[in-house]
């Protein structure tokens, strides 16, 4: 049964105040958190948090099209194994 | 015989039929560009697989070998790997790097203190991101943007991080 609309999203309380606060530094930082349930809100958007999977912290740098996901989507608490592409690329962005 | 690294495009698993066919599984990211690469190698660089596609499902190949006419020689290539120089891949542009270029390069802060080496990529979705460390145990992620990875030099085998505060 879906999350009723009338309770908005589900955001742990402490992941406003150190987005809050990370925006307002200007610095370049990795934002840690534990709370893998909460929602990605649109005032997340361009920050980078670290997402803990329970061993380490994921750098998840949160885009447009995250918002309504939730944070522990993007960091796997399993390890898949598999050969990677031998001319795989990658652009620095 | 080969002065570039050498990379795996795909391994052999083992023997199709009686007649000396082998299955391959492609490596590559698109499974067919394995038989665009000329000459495929031995690991150690010393012996050359001519190949002959007979049939393909997804990224698994059925292939005639060169010089391999029965099952049991076919079976015997068994987990071989097949191999390119690194000079055969096509040339990237400025902002972009192969993930066979990046695994290995020593990773250093602008003082010069050393964090091991780069060990491997990762994506899950929300941008692409280093593993930094000695072993996969003690190791950290960084994501691969020029924010925190501002200098990557290729010839000396090092990459240039700026690590954000209570980040480790």
């Amino acid at each position: 049964m879906a999350r009723s609309v009338w309770k908005g999203p589900f955001v742990d309380g402490y992941m406003m105040k150190k987005a809050d606060k990370a925006r307002a530094s200007g610095r370049n930082e990795i934002i840690k958190i534990w709370s893998r349930r909460s929602t990605i809100l649109p005032q997340f958007v361009g920050l980078t948090f670290g997402v803990y999977n329970g061993n380490k912290f994921l750098p998840v740098s949160v885009t447009e099209n995250m918002i309504g996901h939730k944070f522990g989507e993007f960091a796997p608490t399993r390890t898949f194994k598999a050969h990677s592409a031998a001319e795989k690329k990658t652009e620095k962005k | 015989m080969t002065e570039h690294p050498l990379l795996c495009v795909g391994h052999f698993l083992g023997a199709h039929g009686v007649r000396g066919l082998a299955r391959l599984r492609s490596e590559t990211e698109d499974p067919t560009a394995l038989f665009t690469y000329a000459p495929l190698l031995h690991k150690d660089g010393t012996r050359l697989f001519s190949l002959t596609l007979k049939s393909a499902d997804k990224d698994t190949f059925i292939v005639a070998v060169e010089g391999i006419t029965d099952r049991e020689a076919a079976q015997a290539l068994r987990g071989e790997g097949l191999y390119i120089s690194r000079a055969l891949l096509p040339p990237r542009q400025d902002h972009e790097y192969y993930h066979a270029d990046l695994i290995g390069l020593l990773v250093r802060d602008a003082e010069g203190k050393e964090y091991g080496h780069i060990l491997a990529l990762h994506d899950h979705g929300a941008g692409t991101f280093l593993e930094i460390g000695t072993t996969r145990k003690d190791s950290f992620m960084l994501p691969f943007t020029n924010a925190f990875v501002p200098t990557i030099d290729l010839h000396i085998g090092a990459a240039t991080i700026i690590l954000p505060e209570g980040w480790l």
